[in-house]
């Protein structure tokens, strides 16, 4: 259930580490996993504080940024075509650029195996672990 | 201008006073004359052998029919009820039947009557038809017939995850006791372990450890590992 002004965790090294949700792209209703959204950076990552001075190379986004989003994990269960459901403890997103491919090169964090029917399999096979 | 409106206002009085009395006492005049009682008129009863073209002529309501059509009485359809009393119970049975042929799958989870079962608490592990396990701390068993579940929580990389899983689908291959609770809970649902003050955290340390000695004993014991899991306790 991700929609206007929801808070996500950005799970990739684009070095955004919290985001909101300014629209839900394709959908009429909340955003689940697979469905793209854009998003503002709210909050930069730090990678250390040697890093901080040279946060321009590791970091590709700045806070304010407008950017495309995947969700790839949501709080609100979701039912698999076999019966069973999944849900997860928090909601989070991949950030993608205008043609889909994933602005960050690593992702840390499960994600859903609901991304594959859902034609994002790079951002399944960047994840370390999918349920 | 104010002494003069009471006297036209009394004057108009007594003319309106005037006026009904004589009409009062003529009413009361006819009254007094009509006290020859007349009885109400015998109706006329229609001949008895009235050709039918007659019929349309005299009102509905004299016609013999008393204006109303004949309406045809269905008998009520057989009772389905007779055929099959409990048809909900009947499909739950086939499905189980097609599905849980041993029954041991419904034995695994049937906390109320079997003490061996699965109880909320424990550690499971399920392995599904395309390969991929999931395992974790099982927080409610939902008994209902064909559509049981359980629920079961872990976290993985750091983030908890939840799963119902049905425990008759077909998609199952196999459910294993990895841990037993040591304590028997005192609730159905553990719900509460989803506060970061009673999460359980990860659990697949133990599933691995878990995993490690049951690969050590060649793994022929499958069903085993349920009385190994109650001796392993941290």
């Amino acid at each position: 259930m991700i929609q206007l002004k929801t808070m996500l965790n950005c799970i990739d090294n684009s070095g955004a580490a919290v985001v909101e949700c300014v629209n839900v792209l394709k959908k009429k209703r909340p955003a689940t996993v697979g469905d793209r959204i854009v998003v503002v950076v709210q909050k930069q990552r730090n990678f250390g504080p040697e890093s901080s001075n040279n946060s321009g190379i590791a970091n590709k986004v700045r806070r304010g940024d407008i950017r495309h989003a995947v969700v790839v994990r949501a709080k609100k269960e979701m039912q698999r075509p076999d019966g069973s459901i999944v849900k997860f403890d928090d909601n989070a997103c991949v950030l993608v650029n205008k043609s889909g491919d994933p602005i960050g090169t690593r992702m840390n964090g499960v994600v859903a195996t609901e991304l594959r029917g859902k034609q994002w399999s790079k951002i399944l096979s960047l994840a370390p672990m999918h349920v | 201008m104010a002494t003069f409106s009471p006297i036209l206002r009394q004057l108009g009085c007594l003319r309106s006073i005037a006026k009904p009395q004589s009409l009062v006492s003529s009413q009361i005049a006819r009254r007094s004359l009509t006290t020859v009682y007349t009885p109400k008129q015998e109706p006329v009863p229609l001949p008895s052998k009235l050709p039918k073209s007659f019929l349309s002529q005299i009102p509905p309501r004299q016609q013999p029919t008393n204006g109303r059509k004949k309406l045809k009485v269905y008998p009520a359809p057989p009772s389905s009820r007779t055929v099959c009393k409990d048809p909900v119970a009947a499909v739950t049975e086939s499905q189980l039947t097609a599905l849980d042929p041993t029954g041991e799958r419904k034995a695994l989870f049937d906390y109320r009557r079997n003490p061996r079962s699965v109880k909320v608490g424990d550690i499971l592990r399920v392995t599904f038809k395309n390969g991929d396990p999931f395992s974790g701390v099982c927080l409610s068993i939902r008994l209902r017939g064909i559509d049981t579940t359980f629920l079961l929580r872990n976290e993985l990389t750091r983030v908890g995850v939840e799963m119902w899983v049905k425990v008759f689908s077909p998609n199952v291959e196999s459910v294993e006791i990895v841990q037993r609770t040591e304590k028997r809970k005192r609730r159905a649902r553990l719900y509460y372990m989803r506060q970061p003050r009673h999460d359980m955290r990860s659990v697949e340390n133990i599933v691995s450890n878990y995993l490690r000695q049951k690969s050590a004993l060649s793994g022929q014991r499958g069903q085993g590992g349920r009385g190994r899991g109650q001796k392993r306790r941290r």
